[in-house]
């Protein structure tokens, strides 16, 4: 167990700057999780702190050494990859205990902890076959017990479960999760998958463009997004992005959307606006606070309800999603399935905005921090 | 009623696929007949050779050519037979196509999995070798073996094989560990593996078709050496193939054509097992790198 500095780390390859200097310290035995599009740097910084890239600047800290330029067997670090990277000549149990031979552990030790690690992930059946033999699911624990049979200061997970099909991709989840609750120990693990940062991040890095967009826990980063990017990429269905002229009423300052009929909400941090008077900015409003009216939240503060045009339903049992446009923008409401929404008709929502955000509608970022 | 589709078969498509296969046993005979000339040509006794045809069959079966083409024609002022040539050309050829083998195989591994700067660049020049023609070396290759004193030896003929070889080697083993994922290395440098750990614990076991095409390639191609042979040899260190034209080109009274065929044969024996036993290999092998699978 350790904790990780990643202290101003740049990587350039010729002209092209991959990593723009990228700041990251989370303490022993936190989970992070490197979040983005494709081509977001991740598995860059994820290869750089396993040490099979070299940065082009900056420092990269395991604890209190600086393993910036030290060799990846020197790092005590084990990472599982997206292809599993299975020595296909060995067998599973030559596979979990490659490693330890090589950091010469007598052949006992060897065993015992092979015998370890395949109970916790239940693969004992398996540890004869070849990884060719195995199915997909199977060669992901193989793969998670190889870096477990080594107990590193530090594990890196790049993308371990998005070659599992939907069913084996939530079970592994929770198996990692558990994993993690159990042995305690520091993970940085490389995902596209929000649903899978959410649900198992201590603290979320959001990458785009070789930058970190945002990082804290998964509640501070689906609550209050510091931009538009973060704020559309965390969250299924995502945020809504709803156009909102900013009006004065009363002396203070309130927002006016284009529903079926012009329709005023009030905003929980109205002075933030005052600059914005007479413009258009973007509000942020989740789809769960946009619901079918709910008597108990009837005349609260931040509570409004207008009627929308329903251009398409879509049930998903638990809730149905319910889509309308506002001026250009398409908006999810959150409603029970009992709620009559039909396509093509016009209804009532209630629009809840206290956790509303609200961003700038040219550079997409926040104005209400 | 039935409205299954039946395949029509008409006349004109039985023609065309009776065309077909009489064109194809029509080409096979006309590759295997030089084959079965020399065979049948060497079962016969000179006389026989004299009144009869080229394809007419022996009227005995008489292996007295062989034993003579093996242990007692003459190949200019020695009248050894092949023998000796014979075990010359296996002491060229297997250290020969090993060492080449083995060194395709690390520089195949480090271009593909320990790129370094201008790993490209020299892969690229390697690749030039192929292309160099064995004429073009012959002056500079005899002036360097000179120069190392190793002229007229079987070490010398290794070296030069091995030189030329390591170009073709090379291409072979890289495209074939450009289909080994990086990843594979990448972990086991993790685990904590070096250079040479990774090549010979988990790169290794997984090239055996490559390394059976690379054997077959350069057995093939320094067995049948004729002119490195004839050019860096020494008297008593001469392979089968320049032997072998000695031996034709040697005759006291009439030519025994019965004793060349059967020597021709001795001569491309060796790479005749070596393509049967491994050749489903071979074909499996050259593709292996081509298509990623």
């Amino acid at each position: 167990m350790a904790s990780l500095t990643i202290d101003n780390v740049k990587k350039r390859y010729g002209q092209t700057e991959i990593l723009k200097g990228i700041n990251i310290s989370i303490e022993a035995g936190e989970f992070l999780i490197l979040v983005g599009p494709s081509g977001c740097g991740k598995s860059t910084l994820m290869n750089s702190i396993a040490g099979l890239e070299d940065v082009s600047e900056g420092r990269i800290l395991i604890g209190d050494n600086d393993v910036t330029y030290a060799s990846p067997k020197d790092r005590d670090i084990a990472m599982v990859f997206q292809s599993y990277a299975l020595y296909p000549n060995m067998t599973v149990a030559e596979n979990i205990s490659f490693g330890l031979e090589m950091r010469k552990v007598p052949k006992e030790e060897r065993e015992a902890e092979v015998e370890r690690v395949a109970e916790m992930l239940q693969i004992g059946h398996l540890l004869k076959r070849k990884p060719a033999q195995l199915s997909g699911g199977q060669r992901q624990r193989v793969a998670m017990g190889r870096a477990l049979a080594r107990r590193p200061k530090m594990y890196l997970f790049d993308e371990p479960l998005s070659n599992l099909d939907a069913k084996l991709r939530v079970e592994m989840r929770t198996e990692i999760k558990k994993l993690h609750q159990k042995l305690g120990t520091t993970i940085v693990y490389v995902t596209h998958d929000q649903i899978e940062a959410m649900t198992l991040a201590d603290r979320i890095a959001v990458m785009k463009d070789g930058e970190v967009q945002q990082l804290g826990t998964p509640q501070e980063i689906y609550d209050n997004p510091t931009n538009l990017f973060v704020a559309g990429f965390m969250g299924s269905p995502a945020m809504n992005f709803i156009p909102a002229k900013v009006v004065e009423q009363n002396g203070s300052y309130a927002l006016e959307l284009q529903a079926a009929t012009p329709t005023v909400v009030p905003f929980p941090k109205p002075d933030s606006l005052k600059a914005h008077v007479g413009k258009e900015i973007l509000l942020g409003l989740r789809p769960e606070m946009i619901t079918e009216p709910q008597p108990h939240k009837e005349g609260k503060e931040f509570v409004v309800t207008a009627d929308i045009d329903v251009e398409v339903t879509e049930p998903m049992g638990a809730d149905t999603m319910v889509l309308t446009r506002i001026q250009s923008a398409e908006v999810n409401c959150r409603c029970n399935p009992a709620y009559p929404a039909r396509a093509g008709e016009a209804i009532a929502m209630m629009f809840d905005t206290s956790k509303a955000v609200a961003f700038d509608k040219d550079n997409g970022q926040r104005i209400d921090n | 009623m039935s409205n299954v589709a039946k395949r029509q078969t008409s006349t004109l498509d039985k023609v065309l696929r009776i065309a077909l296969y009489v064109c194809l046993f029509g080409m096979a005979a006309v590759y295997l007949a030089p084959f079965l000339v020399m065979l049948l040509t060497s079962l016969k006794d000179v006389e026989e050779i004299r009144s009869g045809t080229l394809l007419s069959l022996p009227s005995s079966l008489n292996f007295d050519a062989w034993s003579k083409a093996w242990s007692g024609a003459c190949t200019g002022s020695q009248c050894e037979g092949m023998a000796p040539y014979f075990f010359n050309s296996f002491q060229i050829v297997i250290p020969a196509v090993a060492i080449s083998t083995l060194l395709g195989a690390l520089n195949g591994y480090v271009i593909s999995h320990w790129k370094f700067k201008g790993s490209d660049v020299f892969f690229a020049a390697l690749l030039v070798g192929c292309f160099i023609p064995f004429q073009v070396i012959l002056l500079p290759m005899a002036r360097t073996l000179g120069w190392l004193g190793i002229a007229n030896t079987t070490t010398g003929l290794v070296m030069v094989h091995v030189v030329y070889g390591v170009a073709f080697t090379t291409l072979f083993f890289r495209n074939f560990y450009q289909s080994i994922p990086v990843e594979l290395v990448k972990a086991a440098r993790l685990d904590g593996a070096g250079f040479f750990t990774i090549f010979y614990r988990i790169i290794l076991p997984v090239s055996t078709p490559i390394i059976v095409v690379t054997v077959i390639w350069q057995f093939t191609q320094i067995w049948n050496d004729f002119l490195f042979g004839v050019a860096f040899s020494g008297f008593d260190t001469q392979p089968v193939t320049v032997a072998l034209n000695n031996l034709v080109n040697t005759s006291f009274g009439g030519k025994e054509y019965n004793v060349d065929m059967a020597a021709a044969i001795i001569a491309a024996l060796p790479t005749l097992v070596v393509y049967i036993l491994a050749g489903k290999y071979f074909v499996r092998g050259l593709t292996a790198g081509a298509v990623k699978g």
